[in-house]
């Protein structure tokens, strides 16, 4: 009696699922997941309540109004096994930010987030089952799979695309796209010695970056990253040709990581389509000349490395990525569609200092090479970045500040990030913050300098 | 002979027992050995609710599970945020060598970043993750260091009932002072377990720091366990208390958990 009262309680839950299920794509998932909660007992829940607004400094108009609710359920079975669902539902009430202004056609169907109107977005984050097997630790289904040592620059953690819906300004855990994976872990210190751990990854998820449409806030115009028509000539964006074949266009990863004598190093590899298009280009001529540009994904290799260590004060970290080929703009008349190709070579070298209470301040250095730069590429052959994070705790932990910088030293532009959080209750975080561009127009952050912004976020965990 | 007199001579009889009677205090270098000395238990998994209050009463709880294994005489300890949500998935990892010039390991895993992140071990007398203890303390457990203090037995007392032994503690040098964030140490060492059951902490300027009661201890499966300890902080008025449950000793700690993948997975 009381189990069909539950379950009475629950089908609207279940009709609700299954309506999201009729909107196509992964939302089948969802119901798979609640139809666990009624037939595998009761989860463990926590649930994020966060609500973020943020305002242009030079215009007051607001840029960003965000509600947002993150549940997460797990799941433990008699059998050491794990299931992990986290789901995301949020709405935008701003138009350069609503989900109908992100490119979704970069997206697999199973992948793809469900619009809800104009400025809901329904997203199945992550839902995976992890158990050990034997010598190995499976974990199978869509998750985020994390890479590198660098912080705000990637260089090796790019198995997962991105959202740039904010640019960079998003926080990585919830701007990275999580993919379905099969992720497999084992120990291997009996046939090396040490502590090393072998991961294998096969993600049969053709899902890249997402990227803001032409009239979105955060909309790329500087030339190293859009396509510059001639004057008079209009831009038609084309579908995105995209890998589809479930097999043939999966990627698929290792990773070795050990401790070796105090250092923690890994080797990584990674086949892989380049989460960000080749925007190829072909110019039409006529009474309205236009260029049609059509986003075209291409295959690599990435090949690379992380190391971090600890002495005294210090912890020295970094990474170095090797990407076979990857495609860049090109103003050149050779590079006929608009593009060009070149093998890229990216290291980051960090470096933390604690050697204060409750202060933490870290350092980076990056630079990204092209070893088959060519002229016309609209960026340079040699790219710099200069990173500068310091943190300040008080009152225990309770309030933060923070100032990052990130300096692109090649066109002097970047953004700086300085912010404090309060946990004004157990549960609540209020944060607020600016964002601020500079330099020229061209630059990857200097094409945002009409952006800046002031932000305030409330966070909330049950 | 008046009464008076009669009593001073008991007085000063007495006195003269004391001295050629009492027992010598011991050693502080023999209680320091026999407090690491005290059985603890190859491993150990427990259960922890921390609860921070300020000083005007706001209170803070946080539920974790720790665990502890030693390796000879190396000790790995590992703790896991279950709640609350803002801080779940949150893992601390130390390493903790037996050469004194070996610094130790420490990693963190912080959920928003995904991220295992290598900490400097120097960071030892930086406060835990916003408690009243040091990341030092917290490694330390019911131990003592044997290399980053000169230390004396300077009295008896009484803590709870109990009777202990006054344990001053007094850095080697500046540097490992200003490590450790201490320039003074007193622990009342009961006498008959060897555990300390109140630590009094001063700053590297001699200013009263913080005071730690040990409480509740009580044997679970013949080891003597503290559930309770409470610190005050006189400087901020924060006060810290760590509860433990669910102590276990006997069913075994897998090595797993002492390891990146571990932080990374969670509990």
């Amino acid at each position: 009696m009381v189990s069909a009262m539950i379950c009475l309680l629950k089908m609207p839950c279940a009709v609700v699922c299954s309506k999201i299920a009729k909107r196509g794509g992964a939302a089948w998932i969802s119901t798979l997941a609640y139809s666990l909660a009624v037939y595998a007992g009761a989860p463990d829940v926590d649930q994020i309540f966060s609500a973020r607004w943020a305002a242009g400094i030079d215009d007051g108009r607001s840029q960003l109004f965000e509600l947002g609710w993150r549940p997460e359920a797990r799941w433990r079975f008699n059998d050491g096994g794990r299931l992990t669902g986290r789901l995301r539902l949020r709405v935008q009430t701003e138009s350069g930010t609503r989900p109908g202004n992100i490119e979704n056609d970069s997206f697999a169907p199973a992948t793809r987030p469900q619009t809800i109107g104009e400025t809901g977005e329904l997203d199945l984050r992550e839902l995976y089952y992890e158990r050990p097997l034997d010598d190995w630790y499976l974990t199978i289904g869509k998750q985020q799979v994390v890479w590198g040592k660098a912080d705000g620059l990637k260089v090796l953690d790019v198995v997962n695309p991105q959202s740039f819906r904010e640019f960079i300004l998003e926080d990585f855990e919830q701007s990275r796209i999580p993919l379905w994976t099969f992720n497999a872990e084992r120990s291997i210190d009996d046939w090396l010695g040490g502590d090393w751990t072998l991961q294998l990854l096969w993600i049969p998820d053709q899902t890249y970056h997402a990227l803001p449409k032409q009239n979105a806030t955060y909309a790329f115009s500087s030339p190293r990253l859009a396509p510059q028509p001639p004057p008079g000539v209009s831009a038609l964006i084309r579908s995105s040709e995209k890998p589809d074949r479930l097999f043939a266009d999966s990627d698929a990863g290792m990773r070795l990581s050990g401790f070796v004598s105090g250092w923690d190093v890994s080797i990584n590899y990674l086949y892989q389509y380049d989460n960000r298009p080749a925007l190829h280009q072909r110019f039409i001529s006529g009474a309205t000349p236009l260029v049609e540009i059509t986003p075209r994904y291409h295959r690599m290799h990435v090949l690379g490395g992380t190391f971090s260590h600890a002495i005294g004060d210090w912890v020295i970290r970094g990474e170095l990525g090797y990407f076979s080929g990857r495609y860049f703009l090109s103003n050149a008349s050779q590079a006929q569609d608009g593009v060009a190709s070149s093998p890229e070579l990216s290291v980051v070298i960090g470096l933390d200092w604690s050697g204060v209470e409750d202060m933490f301040i870290s350092v980076q250095w990056f630079e990204s090479w092209l070893s088959d730069y060519r002229q016309g590429f609209t960026r340079p052959e040699r790219d710099n970045s200069l990173s500068l994070l310091t943190r300040r705790y008080f009152w225990n932990d309770t309030l933060q500040a923070e100032l990052l910088w990130i300096a692109n030293t090649h066109d002097n532009d970047g953004l700086l990030r300085p912010s404090l959080s309060y946990e004004l209750e157990d549960n609540l975080e209020v944060r607020a913050g600016l964002d601020i561009f500079y330099g020229k127009r061209a630059g990857l952050f200097g094409q945002f300098d009409n952006n800046d912004r002031f932000y305030i976020s409330l966070r909330y965990g049950l | 002979m008046k009464i008076q007199q009669l009593f001073g001579m008991g007085v000063l009889l007495m006195l003269i027992c004391e001295a050629v009677w009492s027992t010598p205090l011991p050693d502080a270098d023999e209680i320091a050995r026999r407090i690491n000395a005290r059985d603890e238990g190859v491993a150990v998994a427990r259960s922890l609710t921390m609860r921070l209050t300020d000083r005007r009463g706001k209170t803070r709880t946080r539920e974790t599970r720790a665990f502890r294994k030693y390796y000879g005489k190396e000790k790995r300890t590992v703790i896991f945020y279950l709640k609350p949500a803002n801080v779940r998935n949150t893992a601390f990892l130390t390493w903790d060598y037996p050469q004194a010039d070996k610094d130790d390991d420490q990693w963190l895993y912080l959920p928003a970043m995904r991220k295992v992140r290598r900490i400097s071990a120097s960071d030892r007398g930086d406060y835990f993750l916003g408690t009243d203890l040091t990341y030092e303390d917290i490694k330390l457990e019911t131990r003592v260091s044997m290399n980053d203090y000169r230390r004396k037995t300077t009295g008896e007392d009484e803590v709870d009932g109990h009777h202990c032994y006054l344990l001053e503690s007094i850095p080697v040098d500046e540097d490992t002072a200003r490590e450790l964030g201490y320039g003074r140490v007193e622990q009342c060492v009961d006498s008959e377990i060897w555990m300390v059951r109140r630590s009094r902490f001063w700053d590297i300027k001699g200013k009263p720091l913080k005071t730690s009661y040990f409480r509740d201890i009580r044997k679970v499966q013949g080891i003597w366990t503290q559930h309770r300890i409470e610190v005050e902080n006189h400087k901020s008025g924060h006060r810290t208390l760590f509860l433990f449950r669910d102590v276990d000793y006997e069913h075994g700690v897998s090595d797993d958990l002492f390891t990146q993948n571990a932080l990374r997975r969670g509990l």
